[in-house]
């Protein structure tokens, strides 16, 4: 510690994170003030923030008000403070750096204890436990390093150098999004409060759904509408995206073992009854997407729920393997009026007008062509088979749910060959069978190790574990199906949309 | 710019850690299969391998891996055990 005791402390006054600006006056009014000059830039200033963070509480108890003077932006430092936990006064310096000149810093971090005359009453330079501690008179944490040097001060660099750095560190919105993490690696649209608001359209932003595995998160409609502006949503999709969420968080989905499972598995969204008009959902052509802004945000707005309020982001505790394009959010109607059948909702016993989200733990879609079937139990076990290689060619049965999405030529052709989708189901159960033996290599089931050599084993263990909806182009004889995610007793889930808008 | 977080900004509290034994003679072990396909395997040999250095073991057997342990199967290892050694697998 440097004692620069009885010399007066440069009056400065500031734009302050809390609105407004503080003067260094204010800071010593009733008592001392600990003035720490800081930058993003400087690794000792952020160890500095989060060591110090912790005691701010108790200095301000005892009468000492904690402010810390950024040499950067002021959204910069709001941010900076934020990730470190620092509670105190957040200011922020312009360029070029005056205050921290009149102070006469060489280095970052500074800190300067003002007496309650504003009077300097010392200094540390650089983080030095002993020194802060004994400039503060409390314990700080003696936590190694126990000393660390820190950065140059800005207001040391020569104007060409200043010039250089203000080019630098123009603040770009979209670019802050990246830099907080508030994305999952694409460009998102800024959560303003105003965006958030028109979001929840008036509702409770504190209205709580439940807590999200693994973060163990509180998700409340705020965080979920600050997500679905992240995604891209506008206000009418909110419901839909609620409904999914709501879905997600029973327990019964699992969704904390499904984003942190090394198998690439993502949340499927199929929406049913009139909202998919409402909101130009698409389940025509290209149904699976890209090119439908309600389809691509409603699924993304999910999936960066679990991802972020939820803590399941890919490379930390999603531990995904490989994860996938649905993994980025998969979200599409299924289109009724072209459907021979009953819909999807109306299946899981919804009535026909309402409204109603279906979410599925999935694996990546498989496209299956077929053009040449003549008969549907042809046409059936194409689609069966294609299912047969899902999760791993010999595990059978899956333990799990399938989703097969029927395009309009295929739901056709069984329509035009009298069968009801039941019969379909049927069907694709029934034809997807091999004898034991002929599944012992490779990745096999306990049930197919125990079973006598000619004993016929089904990739499924009913027929309920087979969904279908019809979605898809006019015309292209491509239907898809999605393996389960396996490993979770992960359960379908439907859930009515909330309110219209 | 003033934007609306996604995250619960709640701060967590780390648990302290519990105190370390220095030996394993007489502790209590838990072995926490999660039931994993060959977890089983690994805790078995894990196991003898304690009793060597004389310890005493138990086996607690989560329902299902990929959900967390029940409050039941918490108690159980609370009440019983010194240590516990919990078989990742695959």
């Amino acid at each position: 510690m440097t004692s620069e005791a009885l010399i007066a402390a440069p009056e400065f006054s500031l734009a302050s994170v809390a609105g407004g600006s503080v003067t260094l006056e204010e800071l010593h009014a009733s008592g001392p003030a600990l003035v720490l000059f800081v930058s993003e830039e400087c690794p000792t200033c952020v160890l500095t923030l989060r060591r110090l963070g912790p005691l701010v509480e108790e200095l301000t108890g005892a009468g000492l008000r904690v402010a810390a003077v950024f040499e950067d932006a002021l959204e910069v430092a709001a941010r900076v403070a934020r990730r470190t936990g620092f509670s105190g006064v957040v200011l922020s310096e312009p360029s070029p750096y005056d205050v921290s000149r009149a102070y006469s810093l060489d280095s970052l971090p500074t800190a300067v204890l003002v007496d309650r005359d504003g009077r300097q009453a010392g200094r540390v330079v650089g983080w030095d436990a002993d020194g802060l501690g004994a400039l503060l008179s409390v314990p700080v944490t003696d936590e190694a390093p126990t000393r660390k040097p820190g950065c140059a001060a800005k207001s040391t660099y020569d104007a060409e150098s200043l010039r250089a750095l203000d080019g630098a560190s123009a603040f770009d919105e979209l670019e802050e999004m990246f830099e907080r993490g508030w994305t999952d690696g694409l460009p998102v649209i800024p959560p303003t409060p105003s965006r958030v608001d028109d979001m929840l359209g008036g509702r409770d932003p504190d209205e709580f759904l439940g807590d999200m595995a693994p973060a163990m998160a509180r998700v409340t409609l705020e965080r979920i509408a600050a997500c679905a502006v992240l995604a891209g949503c506008r206000p009418d999709y909110f419901p839909v995206v609620v409904a999914a969420v709501q879905a997600a968080l029973e327990p019964v989905f699992n969704v904390g073992g499904q984003a942190v499972t090394t198998q690439p598995v993502g949340q499927v969204v199929v929406v049913n009854g009139p909202v998919r008009e409402t909101i130009g959902l698409n389940g025509g052509v290209g149904a699976l997407g890209p090119g439908w802004r309600a389809n691509m945000t409603i699924g993304r707005a999910l999936r960066l729920v679990v991802s972020l309020t939820g803590g399941g982001f890919p490379g930390r505790l999603d531990r995904s393997a490989l994860g996938q394009p649905g993994k980025v959010g998969l979200c599409f109607a299924e289109d009724e009026e072209v459907s021979p059948w009953e819909p999807l909702h109306v299946s899981r016993g919804f009535p026909a007008g309402r409204s109603v989200v279906t979410v599925f733990g999935a694996d990546a879609p498989l496209s299956i062509s077929d053009h040449r079937s003549t008969g549907p139990e042809e046409l059936a076990r194409v689609l069966g088979e294609a299912a047969a290689a899902t999760w791993s060619p010999n595990w059978w049965p899956l333990g799990g749910t399938s989703l097969f999405v029927i395009c309009p030529e295929h739901a056709r052709s069984f329509a035009e060959w009298g069968w009801s989708k039941q019969r379909v189901r049927e069907a694709i159960f029934e034809a997807v069978r091999r004898p034991a033996a002929a599944l012992r290599w490779g990745e096999t089931t306990p049930l197919v190790g125990a079973a006598a050599d000619d004993q016929p084993i089904g990739k499924w263990s009913s027929p309920e574990e087979i969904v279908l909806v019809v979605a898809g182009g006019e015309a292209g004889r491509f239907s898809a199906v999605f393996g389960p995610c396996l490993g979770m007793n992960a359960e379908v889930i439907s859930k009515e949309v909330p309110w219209t808008t | 710019m003033d934007y609306v977080s996604p995250f619960d900004e709640r701060r967590r509290v780390a648990e302290p850690l519990a105190p370390r034994r220095s030996s394993l003679e007489g502790a209590r072990i838990a072995l926490l299969d999660i039931n994993k396909r060959q977890g089983d395997r690994f805790l078995d040999r894990i196991e003898e391998r304690l009793r060597s250095r004389g310890a005493e073991t138990f086996r607690v057997v989560k329902e299902i891996f990929s959900k967390p342990a029940g409050p039941e199967i918490v108690r159980r290892i609370a009440n019983r055990g010194d240590l516990v050694v919990e078989g990742l697998a695959d």
